[in-house]
């Protein structure tokens, strides 16, 4: 596909564009953070416990979005915070997909004994349930971020490689790839060279979900302790540390969680509009 | 068919199998010495040597999975230390309760996301249809924690109107009812609008309308029944999931079932009730796909097993 096509499909695509737009925002916003919000994100003065929001009336100089138990500024954590989670999931995402991508092919291309072994220690860790299996690593390992990022990698490779195994299955006996062949090449070069620009479509898509998927599984864990450690702000531990006070402060908790549905939206858009725009079905 | 479904069965049970293995090992992989747990924090050395002795864990690796292995096969899922009693008992009291709140979360979530997603694939590009299609985009995006909370500052501390904490009569499983299975509902909603979406646009569908049968016999009579196929292999496998992801849930909203007691286990070292509970979410995902597998190529003899 030319490169002015897939341009032009890209702004036609209402959905790739609102998805897009909000991520770029969402990114830029939280990863300039640390230059421009008005506090400290992990101190604050208690003197100033859960004050109400007072919605940019004082500019950023007041607490726009209030302030938490300990009284530290909320607009200040919610992007300081976002960057953290942004950059876990970023992590987890590229290293997922890579591993994914690689077992995949490997599988794929190669098929059997190889394929049949890790084929099933896939279908063995598919079956245990995603957030059961972090708690125990994270409760075996301990918390950090490492490890919280090594947690979520070992749980988010399987679907991929499933994926690509599949996409490669379809593709191998196809004359491209026998062409290519013919011509001498190797396989280092068929499988990096030929097969895998054909998955990235596809690994795209897939990215776009497990981004946000995994922001969705590190709140969870931050909840049962077990995501991002205090005093450090992430999405997660912000939602989960104004439970105690949901009825006298729900602030505290309201503005992490919009911050966190509207990014994962946002990838959410994103892949819907990748799929879109390189649907060979698609004809301006 | 009969041949391969008892192919299937096998295959599963080897996976299980393989789940034994690797939560066996993830246990045992970490930081903290059950028996000085249980033994107390003032024990001497050879007292919690005497526990280590009397839980079997100072024999060789190798031993002890063969024990729990051939203790599995006899039905015995072990002993919980943490409970002081047998991990089949505890189970017994925890999972009905992880089952009614899934299986209630589940129903609602199922019949509504299948209605609402048939109206929005009809009346493609109205507002019906934004709205449906705002609440299945919406709903896939919130984090399930935060939802709780939402509920319950909206219908418990606000309204007033339902209780959020602990089991009771009806009242009080709505709300992680909703909870758990908001999620899958939003994804469900979709997959069956844009079945419907695609159906619709089918020759068959034009020859039928063609033909001057009523709108609503063709909707309901010749698209839903081929809608609805893909829904099948969904609702095993997110029936599935919403059972093994009932622990943010159960933790919540303070629900007395496994999820909650995978963490209090995990936090004890109670090795047998850590197994044991990641073996019966593990056989409950896999056998739920098996089943919708099964009855999917039942209903659709194109696809065959395998």
């Amino acid at each position: 596909m030319k490169l002015s096509t897939i341009l032009r499909r890209m702004r036609k695509s209402k959905m790739f564009m609102i998805g897009l737009i909000l991520l770029v925002v969402m990114i830029l916003l939280c990863a300039t953070a640390k230059f421009w919000v008005p506090c400290d994100p992990e101190v604050g003065s208690l003197l100033d416990r859960h004050l109400k929001p007072d919605w940019f009336a004082k500019g950023l100089d007041g607490h726009p979005l209030g302030t938490d138990s300990l009284g530290r500024d909320i607009l200040s954590r919610l992007f300081v915070g976002g960057w953290v989670s942004l950059k876990i999931s970023f992590v987890v995402t590229l290293i997922s997909m890579f591993l994914g991508a690689l077992v995949g092919l490997v599988c794929g291309y190669y098929g059997g004994v190889v394929d049949m072994i890790l084929m099933r220690i896939c279908d063995v860790l598919a079956a245990i349930p995603q957030l059961l299996m972090a708690i125990c690593i994270v409760a075996v390992l301990g918390s950090g971020m490492g490890i919280l990022i090594f947690t979520l990698t070992v749980t988010g490779w399987v679907n991929t490689a499933r994926l690509v195994r599949s996409a490669v299955l379809g593709m191998k006996n196809k004359e491209f790839v026998s062409a290519s062949r013919v011509l001498g090449a190797n396989t280092n070069r068929i499988l990096w060279k030929e097969l895998f620009p054909n998955t990235i479509t596809q690994l795209m898509i897939a990215a776009s979900g497990h981004f946000g998927g995994t922001i969705l599984v590190e709140t969870s864990l931050s909840y049962l302790g077990m995501g991002v450690a205090p005093p450090t702000p992430s999405w997660g531990n912000m939602i989960s540390d104004g439970r105690a006070y949901l009825s006298s402060a729900p602030w505290v908790v309201i503005f992490p969680g919009i911050a966190l549905a509207l990014t994962v939206l946002g990838f959410n858009f994103l892949g819907d509009g990748i799929r879109d725009v390189f649907d060979p079905k698609n004809i301006d | 068919m009969k041949k391969k479904i008892v192919k299937r069965l096998i295959a599963s049970i080897f996976v299980l199998i393989g789940v034994t293995i690797i939560s066996f090992m993830l246990v045992r992989l970490g930081g903290g010495d059950p028996a000085r747990m249980m033994a107390g924090a003032l024990a001497t050395d050879a007292e919690v040597e005497e526990f280590r002795v009397r839980m079997g864990l100072d024999r060789p690796y190798i031993v002890q999975y063969v024990n729990y292995l051939g203790g599995l096969l006899k039905g015995d899922l072990g002993y919980s230390w943490s409970f002081s009693m047998p991990v089949s008992q505890l189970l017994a009291t925890r999972i009905p309760q992880t089952l009614s709140l899934s299986l209630f979360g589940f129903g609602w979530a199922c019949i509504f996301s299948i209605i609402l997603g048939i109206i929005a694939g009809i009346k493609q590009g109205t507002v019906v249809d934004f709205v449906a299609m705002f609440f299945a985009i919406a709903g896939q995006s919130m984090a399930q924690v935060w939802l709780g909370f939402m509920l319950i500052l909206i219908f418990s501390v606000n309204l007033g109107w339902l209780p959020s904490q602990g089991i009771g009569g009806f009242s009080h499983m709505i709300l992680p009812g909703l909870c758990i299975g908001f999620g899958y509902a939003a994804q469900q909603t979709r997959l069956m609008r844009s079945g419907m979406v695609d159906v619709l646009r089918e020759d068959y569908i034009t020859a039928t309308r063609a033909r001057g049968v009523s709108s609503n016999k063709t909707y309901f009579k010749y698209a839903l029944k081929n809608a609805l196929l893909p829904i099948i292999t969904n609702i095993g496998s997110q029936f599935g999931r919403i059972f093994a992801g009932a622990v943010v849930v159960e933790n919540i909203f303070n629900w007395p079932g496994m999820g909650q007691l995978i963490i209090t286990a995990i936090n004890q070292r109670d090795y047998q009730l850590v197994q044991s509970i990641l073996l019966v979410s593990a056989a409950m995902l896999v056998f739920c796909n098996l089943l919708a597998d099964i009855v999917y190529t039942f209903v659709d003899p194109r696809i065959s097993l395998n």
